[in-house]
């Protein structure tokens, strides 16, 4: 007790003390599961409205001089783009009878309006308006919020696709953590369900983890028996409910090796999405169906 | 300097670093050099403005920090400015600190601030890289980054805050 009494009279040191205990206490505390409170959302939009005024300017200068530089390639990208056009001009006309008999069909089978509203997804337009610059905490802010109708856990995507997940919410701007640093051991742990383009019903795969040495995903839990080749398209499956269905995640890039004990297989998919220099994103929006997720 | 104004300009320091230096990093070093100079201004304001000063920016601009880009931990980044601003300014605050000393001084304190991160994001597991990987993935290349800002910045800011440093600091000196 006397001891302590000493300690006391050290005014600096007994601060310092209580500071750090301090810390430990506000560290632990901010890693459970929680929405964010009011200081903190009100710290975030005004910070974001600051923001917002210099990321996308800088980007369009800096994208000015890569137009420049790519001014070459344009030719050859156009001609690729028509041939694209036309393909895509054919399978709309394929595309729209199939939806019009999809739909006649799920009526006869009487769909529940949860079943039909399952696969309508709303793309919401989100700026980028910084990122972090914290090694370990690669998070992305976009100017879309709770005011928007962003929720937590929502999908990002950009035009090549899935970029990250929507981690907490303020009312005009949320954050959004990269996939690139998903990791199965970390306390707050997110796994994407996937499957592969083209043999949905077939293939199964789980991306938890993101290698950051390779810079490749780790997609495991594979069946013995799955079909899964190399270069296959990798998109979510949207089992988990928590996805929308169809976003591409990238492509295999190994064939499946046997790995977790032997019963399943592991691979490795490579990102198709480019995780630097975001300016717009796809924030994806599930149907509203008033009921919580099953 | 006035704290008022020191505060506005560390607040346009802060957003640049999150938006402007983002753009000017090559691709293919991004994600190896991440800006910090929020730190370097704590930095220079424990050397030349005292360490009560250094604290309270540190801890403010740290958690400003870790509320705006908030992802899994709420408080790192204050804890580390905090402590080094004070830790600095407690050993060097009260001598005269030339330009050479003054960047030396920096460059360890950005290693010990990565290393700082680096210790508190592996205990609570959200990396899993080893210690030696870490410093040739990104610290080294990161403190980099910041000497040259901070070479960039020297003579403004040391003129700027020796300039009203020197009032304040004298009751200091009689309090001890």
């Amino acid at each position: 007790m006397i001891e302590l009494f000493n300690l006391m009279r050290n005014k600096r040191l007994f601060v310092l003390m209580l500071g750090l205990i301090l810390f430990i206490a506000a560290l632990g505390f901010s890693l459970r599961d929680r929405q964010l409170s009011a200081p903190e959302k009100f710290v975030n939009d005004s910070v974001a409205y600051v923001q917002q005024w210099f990321y996308k300017p800088a980007g369009y200068i800096a994208g000015l001089f890569e137009d420049i530089g790519n001014i070459r390639s344009l030719q050859k990208e156009n001609e690729q783009l028509r041939t694209t056009a036309a393909a895509y001009a054919r399978d709309k006309i394929k595309y729209n009878v199939i939806e019009k008999s999809n739909e006649s069909l799920e009526k006869a089978l009487h769909f529940t309006e949860r079943q039909r509203s399952l696969n309508d997804y709303e793309y919401l337009i989100a700026q980028v308006i910084s990122i972090s610059p914290d090694p370990y905490n690669p998070t992305i802010k976009i100017d879309l919020g709770s005011e928007n109708g962003i929720k937590e856990n929502m999908a990002v995507v950009s035009t090549d696709g899935l970029v990250g997940i929507v981690t907490k919410v303020s009312a005009f701007s949320s954050n959004v953590e990269p996939i690139t640093s998903l990791d199965e051991k970390s306390p707050n742990s997110k796994s994407i369900s996937v499957t592969v383009l083209g043999r949905e019903n077939v293939s199964f795969g789980i991306i938890g983890t993101f290698d950051h040495d390779k810079g490749r995903f780790i997609m495991n839990r594979i069946p013995e028996n799955d079909p899964m080749i190399v270069g296959d398209t990798v998109i979510t499956s949207g089992l988990g409910r928590v996805f929308p269905r169809g976003l591409v995640v990238g492509t295999v890039e190994t064939t499946p090796q046997a790995g977790d004990f032997g019963l399943t297989k592991v691979a490795s998919v490579k990102p198709l999405a480019d995780f630097n220099r975001l300016t717009e994103v796809f924030v994806v929006k599930m149907a509203e169906t008033g009921e919580e997720t099953p | 300097m006035t704290t008022g104004r020191l505060i506005i300009v560390m607040f346009l320091v802060f957003i640049v670093e999150g938006t402007l230096v983002p753009w000017f990093i090559p691709d293919s070093l991004a994600g190896r050099i991440i800006p910090h100079f929020t730190f370097i201004l704590v930095m220079y304001t424990a050397l030349y403005a005292g360490r009560h000063k250094a604290l309270l920016l540190g801890l403010i601009f740290g958690l400003l920090q870790d509320v705006v880009y908030f992802g899994n931990l709420l408080g790192v980044h204050s804890f580390a400015m905090g402590l080094l601003g004070y830790l600095t300014g407690l050993l060097l605050d009260k001598k005269r600190v030339t330009m050479m000393s003054a960047l030396s001084v920096i460059i360890l304190a950005c290693m010990a601030y990565e290393s700082i991160l680096y210790a508190v994001y592996r205990v609570f597991r959200f990396t899993r890289e080893s210690y030696p990987h870490a410093l040739m993935e990104h610290m080294v290349l990161s403190t980099f980054l910041q000497l040259g800002f901070a070479l960039a910045i020297y003579v403004p800011v040391r003129r700027w805050m020796e300039k009203s440093g020197h009032p304040v600091r004298k009751p200091e000196n009689e309090e001890e």
